[in-house]
């Protein structure tokens, strides 16, 4: 049945429709998280606060798990899904530079967003050094685009790289999550305590 | 922590170890739908009954026959060479292209021609297969009985017929020799232009010297 646009049940023109709509829930869901406060954000990084991690951490679970009995019960054909290609260069080099803004600005680009729509200065501030950046960026293209296409790799999937199976990848996706969250609790704990 | 939270692991590690049972399925790439009512429309796929005769009694090495009949008809009479993929056997519940057939039909280089008893289930095959994203696909035109009307029994032209029509009709009665077997002598009706013949004087041996 799915994908409903590519699969012709959908028409294509309404995708910027349903783009839009989904960006309104998801920026609706994510300032009812709390994710406008910069503070709030920066606690993954100093250890006091992991909502960023369990909120993103459990989508992909949520996203993944719901996709793999999808495709089990021919609901939707996972052959179709587009999967972006992998530039291995820039994805090191922008995580790099992405981190940096994070920790020192306190929003990632589309927190800063939800900042903005409830008034926070920061995050007009930081919105308004997200559009310099990609000012920059356009300007300078021509010189990094031999990093910004560096180490292509195609549409590879962990899955294709280590031949193992999607349900295998899930499960073992699921369990690292569970530890993960397992840990950041302690963690979490330990450093409350320690301010208190 | 909240017993919600154990609720919640419980229940996505369950369904974690349920997706480890999953199957693994194959996913043919398929071509778009657009592409596919383009290429249905061009009848370019079609080929004649008398290209078939001529490629197999050329041995084209390139040429590959598939009878998509059921397996008694196939049993009964076929082409020579031909092989029988059956329709209700080439795909799958899911409308998938059985992964033991793509080795018959995606052979580079290899031009495969569908036929059936007429060419409306060869046809639907080709559909299935263009679908698929399967090249060097055709179906023979009119199927297994056009082929019986024009090379098992071919029609003789009228008299005032061009004189491709009479062609035609000697390389039909030559392939059904070809495929029936028997003594068919093919008569050509154009008689060869007499040749003149020039008598040459007879060279005489030189008589004396200088």
């Amino acid at each position: 049945m799915g994908p409903l646009i590519s699969q012709g049940y959908i028409n294509p023109e309404w995708n910027f429709v349903i783009a839009l709509l989904l960006g309104v829930a998801f920026g609706y869901i994510l300032e009812a998280s709390g994710f406008s406060s910069s503070r709030r954000l920066a606690g993954v990084f100093y250890g006091y606060d992991f909502v960023v991690l369990r909120v993103f951490m459990t989508a992909v679970m949520v996203a993944m798990i719901g996709l793999v009995y999808f495709d089990y019960m021919n609901w939707i054909d996972i052959s179709q899904i587009f999967i972006l290609p992998t530039f291995l260069t820039s994805v090191i080099v922008g995580g790099v530079i992405m981190g940096l803004g994070f920790i020192m600005g306190g929003y990632c680009p589309g927190t800063s967003f939800t900042g903005v729509a409830i008034g926070k200065l920061d995050a007009v501030f930081f919105t308004a050094g997200l559009f310099l950046g990609i000012f920059i960026f356009s300007s300078a293209f021509p010189l990094i685009e031999g990093i910004y296409y560096g180490g292509e790799l195609g549409p590879v999937t962990v899955m294709d790289t280590f031949g193992i199976s999607r349900g295998l990848f899930a499960f073992l996706f699921i369990v690292a999550t569970i530890s993960a969250f397992i840990l950041v609790s302690w963690i979490q704990k330990r450093v409350t305590k320690n301010e208190v | 922590m909240n017993k919600t939270y154990y609720f919640l692991i419980i229940l996505i590690l369950t369904l974690g170890i349920g997706a480890l049972f999953f199957p693994e399925k194959s996913y043919i790439k398929e071509i778009s739908p657009e592409l596919l009512f383009y290429k249905m429309n061009n009848p370019s796929r079609f080929v004649t009954t008398d290209q078939v005769a001529k490629l197999i009694i050329e041995s084209d090495p390139t040429l590959f026959l598939i009878d998509t009949r059921s397996s008694d008809q196939y049993g009964s009479f076929s082409l020579p060479g031909a092989m029988n993929i059956p329709l209700d056997e080439l795909v799958d519940s899911i409308g998938i292209i059985c992964p033991k057939w793509i080795d018959y039909l995606d052979i580079e280089g290899m031009k495969v021609i569908f036929f059936s008893n007429s060419d409306v289930i060869a046809d639907q095959v080709w559909v299935i297969c263009t679908r698929h994203e399967l090249d060097n696909l055709y179906v023979m035109r009119g199927g297994l009985n056009t082929w019986a009307e024009t090379i098992l029994m071919p029609q003789k032209p009228s008299e005032y017929s061009p004189d491709e029509e009479f062609a035609l009709y000697d390389f039909r009665r030559g392939a059904c020799q070809y495929f029936v077997g028997g003594s068919i002598s093919i008569k050509s009706d154009v008689v060869a232009d007499q040749v003149p013949r020039v008598r040459r004087k007879k060279k005489t041996v030189v008589a004396g010297g200088c």
